[in-house]
């Protein structure tokens, strides 16, 4: 009886979610079958589909390649959030180990920094840390690595901090005793035990920095477009919005997404489940 | 150990803690310092007390308008996503075929960047408009809602992916007692799975809480503020008063420092709840 | 215990005296690289020429206008070939120039070559603008009173004199006053003379559309931010050329507009004529026009979907560029603005300049030189003559151009027949307006007054207030 019922239940559910799921998906499509209709024909009729007159086939896949160099924001892109993020999860696993091993007022103080930070938002920060960046020569794609490494320290080292406390320390013991230097021990004994976190930290922070708009963009923004700099600046960078050009550039600029979070939709989703209940 | 891990020091934290230090700790200072100045290179600052802040409300009521809005915006977004999430959340664990399926699709738009997705929603909403003949700066309610779309469409999934972690902690012979007891599904889930995952209910009322806040690219995408600044929200109005024009930096930073103390008071007060749940449960 | 304190506070020590030294060496910086840079000038000054330009091997252009931005790409690629000094050119987002202007040259690679749009740009950026009075440049201008000077120093050049009207489409018009059943007496637009005439022919037109198979007479009236400056700008500049043209204490209507603490925007009422006339009788419903844009509008006249425009000589480009357009060259003129002033059946278009280029003197002295004498090449030598006519469609107010060297697209020659017929030119005057965020407002409430949310009242009293409360927070 109550089987019935239950599964009669499941399946409005599931017709529910089905059509909701479209309902998801459906900016995007409309997104992609605009990006092959002419620039004039866009933001008047978004919902219809290219006609005979209307259709231009990769015209503004080309035209939006060539007007923001697509290749080289995505370059920029690829280059900073890798760098980026390698940084962060090298650096800060090691000093959220170091922290939390090494318990005096100073790392006690300094832990709190960190915690500290993760609540400042970056309006706060913003003008002077652009001009601090400045003054170091720090305004380039190298040096914005160490930026981003500074601002994304708080979270990062915060959430190796939190899963280094719950490691047993005798093994760690045991190793430096064996004749091991902390160094050695930490890549050897620590890092592989880290490695869940590590992932966590490094997904967390590829999400942020690669979707990144206002920091890169008042650092480097004039000399170094990454894509969301170039996506905001087809807006208003050559005197109007050339629609067509903006929804191909929409489309590419979605597509390294998808691609990612196919490949690694497991640790995703884990690493932001983690991410939220540390965070 | 501890003692030669000490020496190590230098290795294990400095090149985060010098990184750290010129990525924030000196401008949170200077930010701080400087609200209280008059500049508008920082080399040029001269200390004047807290005139910046009485402009900050004083030079024209942008600030109080974004503040509202902003405020308005919160409460709506996070009380529409959490429901939301949430009843996905309770769909997505029956057992039903396509669960996999469906979470992957909600949870995806979350990855999309914020100006991909204001520009996205700018098309669809301006779409759906013109065929009353109007577009998304006619009134800033469209504005204000065209967002709160936006951002449903971006955090349903994500926060729907934490409540489905908390469902399944449920201990399933918890429920099945109460169903033999003749609890009614709403019983079930008032006295059960509520209080079950309150620590998910917490967490993602402060996650969109702080997000919804602190909204800046999504804002800057879909309205840039459009129609008179009616949909400016406060990240916004800080970043226009900045680099909007000459002279009025220092009045930006005041209102950064604003800015600031409200977020971390959101912040600590989600510490204080946590905290007393955690002393509770114990 | 203590030791560890004093670590503690030693470290708070040196990171607040850093970054006080931070501030503090701020303005010594730039020093510092002067003297790196005349150390490297004596060294590499084995060439004969100037050794100022040598030494500066890149300077730093940054670009107003970025419908020109390939343009200027391609005319640094050239100069560097020449002359081997390479110029690095960065273009800001329309709208957003005294913003990248201001993040910019507070960097250490700060812009060389910037642009100030007058007078009151230059109130902005006086403590950048070096004094440009004895270069070639300035003695070089066909009119010196139209540079931007401070008692004996000069510190902007125009480089372009631009003018704008209402663009017509005359194959269309002359559809329209072939027809049988049209309700005016003339019989070409030349014969428009004054703002009664030219709203019955449009509003008649409006009727006949699709007899001239057309979607409306105007082209959008565009509004989407970034892309309201033909009417928070352009079309403002009438009411206010005419209002400070009473003020007989001073020579120029942009000296009376300086001096104008308050205005009373005593031709609100033409101001709204006019622009009733454009988003009642154009293609598109007036509630749609927050989404328009100047391409949009462009495109529609190209395209031959409406009759007028109100744009630029600088607009060609858009007009000749693109694809599928439908307009004849020789079938493009210029009509005045008129707006029913009295006696404005001799009033011109609006013709003046807007830009100038301003040399940043906080660089060092060999970057200064190697900068003007940039500006100079581009102005003076025939590449770069070329460049400027043909490409960049300027009408450069320098001696160093001959007739035949001028831009030869027939909204140019408009410009020159018009500047020639013995009409009164309208004077750009918006170099007065008190700041960017006065026109913001002022085109804010006129997409508002469109979209029929707020009355024409409060236009007028956002513009009066917004006037009088930028100018004083300018001071």
């Amino acid at each position: 009886m109550n089987k019935k019922i239950d599964s009669r239940n499941n399946l409005v559910i599931m017709i529910i979610m089905i059509v909701l799921s479209v309902a998801f998906l459906i900016p995007i499509l409309i997104v992609f079958m605009n990006s092959f209709k002419g620039k004039l024909y866009i933001s008047d009729t978004p919902f219809k589909l290219p006609s005979k007159t209307t259709f231009v086939g990769l015209n503004n896949y080309i035209e939006g390649i060539v007007k923001i160099g697509f290749f080289k924001s995505f370059g920029w892109s690829l280059f900073i959030t890798i760098f980026s993020v390698a940084a962060i999860v090298f650096f800060t696993s090691m000093t959220g180990w170091w922290l939390t091993r090494v318990k005096t007022k100073f790392t006690t103080a300094l832990y709190y920094m960190f915690a500290f930070s993760m609540i400042v938002p970056f309006q706060m920060v913003m003008f002077p840390m652009v001009k601090v960046s400045n003054m170091l020569h720090l305004d380039n794609p190298f040096g914005i690595i160490v930026i981003y490494l500074g601002f994304g320290a708080g979270l990062s080292v915060f959430m190796f901090c939190g899963f280094v406390k719950s490691l047993p320390i005798e093994v760690e013991e045991s190793a430096m005793i064996d004749g091991c230097t902390p160094i050695l021990t930490f890549f050897k004994v620590v890092l592989p035990i880290l490695k869940p976190t590590a992932i966590t930290v490094a997904i967390l922070n590829t999400m942020w920095i690669w979707n990144d708009y206002l920091l890169p963009y008042l650092l480097i923004g004039n000399n170094y477009k990454t894509i969301p700099i170039a996506i905001q600046y087809l807006k208003g960078g050559y005197g109007a919005i050339d629609m067509g050009a903006m929804m191909a550039m929409l489309v590419l600029a979605i597509i390294p997404i998808i691609v990612f979070y196919m490949l690694c939709q497991k640790h995703i989703v884990k690493g932001v489940i983690s991410g939220a209940v540390k965070g | 150990m501890e003692k030669t891990l000490k020496k190590y020091f230098p290795i294990f934290v400095l090149p985060t803690l010098i990184a750290f230090t010129i990525a924030f700790i000196i401008p949170f200072i200077l930010g701080v310092y400087l609200s209280f100045c008059d500049f508008n290179t920082v080399t040029n600052a001269k200390f004047i007390g807290f005139g910046n802040y009485s402009k900050a409300f004083s030079i024209n009521r942008e600030f109080i308008n974004a503040l509202w809005f902003t405020i308005k915006f919160t409460i709506i977004s996070v009380t529409t996503i959490n429901i939301f999430a949430f009843l996905l959340a309770l769909s997505l664990t029956r057992e039903i075929k396509g669960t996999n399926i469906f979470r992957t699709i909600f949870f995806m738009p979350n990855l999309i960047g914020g100006i991909v997705l204001g520009y996205i929603w700018q098309l669809i909403i301006n779409g759906i408009l013109y065929k009353f003949e109007v577009t998304l700066t006619f009134n800033a309610k469209y504005g204000f809602w065209g967002l709160v779309a936006l951002m449903n469409w971006q955090l349903i999934g994500y926060m729907m992916i934490i409540y489905i972690a908390g469902i399944q902690n449920v201990p399933e012979d918890l429920i099945e007692a109460a169903k033999i007891d003749g609890a009614t599904p709403v019983q079930i889930l008032k006295k059960i799975i509520i209080p079950m995952v309150m620590p998910s209910i917490t967490i993602c009322l402060f996650l969109t809480l702080s997000n919804s806040f602190k909204l800046f690219d999504q804002n800057l995408a879909l309205t840039a503020g459009a129609p008179s600044k009616k949909t400016t929200m406060l990240a916004l109005d800080i970043y226009n008063t900045f680099y909007g024009r000459s002279g009025f930096e220092g009045v930006g930073q005041a209102k950064a420092v604003i800015f600031f103390i409200l977020v971390a008071a959101i912040a600590i007060t989600q510490l204080v709840i946590t905290r007393k749940k955690e002393v509770e449960s114990e | 215990m203590m030791r560890k304190l004093k670590k503690v506070a030693a470290f708070a020590m040196a990171t607040t005296m850093f970054a006080s030294s931070l501030i503090g060496c701020g303005s010594s910086s730039t020093d510092t690289s002067a003297t790196t840079n005349s150390i490297t000038t004596e060294a590499n000054d084995t060439t004969k020429k100037d050794a100022a330009t040598k030494g500066a091997e890149e300077i730093y252009f940054l670009n107003f206008k970025p419908e020109s931005a390939d343009v200027y790409n391609e005319i640094v690629t050239r100069y560097e070939a020449e002359s081997g000094v390479k110029v690095k050119v960065v273009t800001a987002a329309s709208g957003t120039y005294e913003t990248t202007l201001k993040s910019e040259i507070a960097k250490t690679d700060a812009p060389t070559i910037f642009q100030i749009n007058g007078p009151v740009g230059y109130q902005t950026w006086k403590d950048y603008c070096a004094d440009l009075s004895k270069t070639d440049l300035y003695n070089n201008l066909t009119d010196k009173g139209l540079a931007v000077s401070e008692g004996e120093g000069v510190y902007g050049i125009p480089y372009a004199v631009e003018g704008y009207g209402i663009i017509y489409n005359d194959e269309i018009m002359q559809k329209y006053f072939a027809l049988e059943d049209k309700a005016v007496s003339i019989l070409s637009t030349e014969e428009i003379k004054n703002f009664a005439t030219l709203k019955s022919v449009v509003e008649d037109m409006t009727k006949h559309v699709k007899d001239l198979g057309i979607d409306g007479v105007f082209a959008n009236t565009s509004l989407a931010e970034g892309n309201q400056w033909r009417w928070q700008t352009h079309l403002a500049n009438l009411p206010l050329y005419y209002e400070f043209s009473e003020n007989k204490d001073y020579d120029t209507t942009t000296a009376a507009g300086l001096a104008a603490d308050e205005i009373q925007f005593k031709y609100e009422e033409n101001y709204k004529n006019i622009f009733d006339l454009y988003i009642n009788n154009s293609t598109v419903a007036p509630t749609l026009l927050g989404a328009k844009t100047v391409d949009d509008s462009m495109a529609e006249f190209a395209l031959g979907k409406c009759a007028m425009v109100q744009n630029g000589n600088w607009a060609w480009g858009q007009i000749s560029g693109l694809e599928g357009n439908v307009v004849k060259e020789d079938s493009i003129k210029y009509l005045p603005i008129y707006t029913g002033v009295a006696g404005e059946e001799n009033q011109g278009l609006c013709i003046g300049t807007e830009n100038y280029f301003a040399i940043n003197n906080e660089v060092s002295p060999e970057k200064q030189q190697a900068s003007i004498d940039f500006l100079n090449w581009l102005f003076s030598s025939d590449t770069g003559k070329a460049f400027v006519s043909n490409d960049l469609k300027f009408i450069a107010p320098f001696t160093t151009f001959s007739d035949a060297q001028r831009p030869t697209d027939p909204l140019a020659k408009q410009i020159f027949a018009w500047m020639e017929n013995g009409s009164i030119t309208v004077n750009w005057t918006f170099a007065a307006f008190p700041s960017e965020e006065f026109k913001n407002y002022f085109g804010s409430a006129l997409l508002e007054y469109a979209q029929g949310n707020a009355t024409w009242d409060d236009v007028v009293s956002v513009v009066k207030e917004s006037w009088a409360s930028e100018r004083a927070a300018a001071k």
